[in-house]
């Protein structure tokens, strides 16, 4: 059924909010953020927001859900042709730099976030666990010798990941933690893997 | 592409279909061996051993998880409902 122009015109400014609140949330924070603030950076009034939304929490697990699908599956089309664990570590990179600024707001809020927010942290760590799951199952997982849970690998390169995306102030402060490190981050990681597998 | 029903995964190759079947709207990982979809039990048990498998999870924090997470999915719309029983673990 063909939508009328109200229809279509609702759409767009709903586009437009969720957008603008993802550029917001990066650039102040998520739990920082009020409703203020993305009215006037989109441009539109205060009441229009609760057109929209029925609250700013709603909002925010509307925006959570949305980008963190973006970021889900852009991890998931990069880690597609990964072919070993290095190229996934770096496909996993690569789809959070593309989404740095609000990625590492999650990383720093999400326990504070609505429990609709905590879910889509999930999935997009899902999808990452998943594929990683399956590239180390094929490149070490036969001859694992190192008595490492697979669980523990995986947490111990997301806490690496998240420790220097957290601290990116001290780290990086032009804003750029992802693609400085990038590379120092999974040479680092795969030798203590694969020296861990040496030694025993 | 489509999204899978039953756990939302990109489907973008044959090999991520069920025998290969891209009529299907249920990935491989939701179909059984004889591939037909999994059911909601099924899926559930899956999707909490998969969080705790390879996120290390608390059994009941992953248990919660999945429950909410394949709420979200079209294929177990209204699921729940139908199956809203205390959980034993």
């Amino acid at each position: 059924m063909k939508k009328t122009v109200r229809e279509l015109q609702k759409e767009q400014t709903k586009e437009l909010l969720l957008k603008t609140a993802y550029e917001v949330f990066s650039k102040k924070g998520i739990m920082n953020t009020r409703v203020s603030d993305i009215a006037q950076a989109a441009g539109v009034s205060h009441g229009t927001i609760f057109v929209h939304f029925r609250s700013l929490e709603a909002m925010i697990e509307e925006v959570v859900a949305l980008y963190g699908q973006k970021i889900a599956m852009r991890t998931h089309v990069l880690a597609q042709s990964s072919g070993s664990l290095s190229d996934l570590l770096h496909a996993h990179l690569g789809g959070i730099m593309e989404f740095e600024p609000f990625y590492t707001r999650l990383v720093i809020e999400n326990r504070l976030l609505p429990p609709g927010a905590r879910d889509s942290w999930i999935s997009i760590q899902s999808a990452v666990s998943f594929h990683f799951s399956l590239v180390y199952e094929r490149e070490f997982g036969h001859n694992d010798r190192s008595g490492i849970l697979l669980h523990m690998l995986f947490n111990m390169w997301m806490g690496l990941v998240h420790y220097y995306l957290q601290n990116g102030d001290l780290f990086a402060p032009e804003g750029n933690v992802i693609g400085r490190y990038q590379d120092i981050l999974v040479d680092s990681y795969l030798k203590l893997l694969k020296g861990g597998r040496a030694e025993k | 592409m489509k999204l899978c029903i039953a756990c939302g995964m990109p489907m973008t190759k044959p090999a991520d279909y069920p025998l290969g079947d891209e009529s299907k709207d249920y990935c491989i990982y939701c179909a059984r061996p004889d591939g037909s979809m999994q059911s909601y039990p099924e899926k559930l048990e899956g999707t909490t051993d998969f969080l705790i498998r390879t996120q290390g999870l608390d059994r009941q924090a992953a248990h919660a998880a999945a429950i909410r997470t394949l709420a979200q999915l079209p294929a177990w719309q209204g699921i729940q409902k139908t199956m809203d029983t205390p959980s034993g673990d």
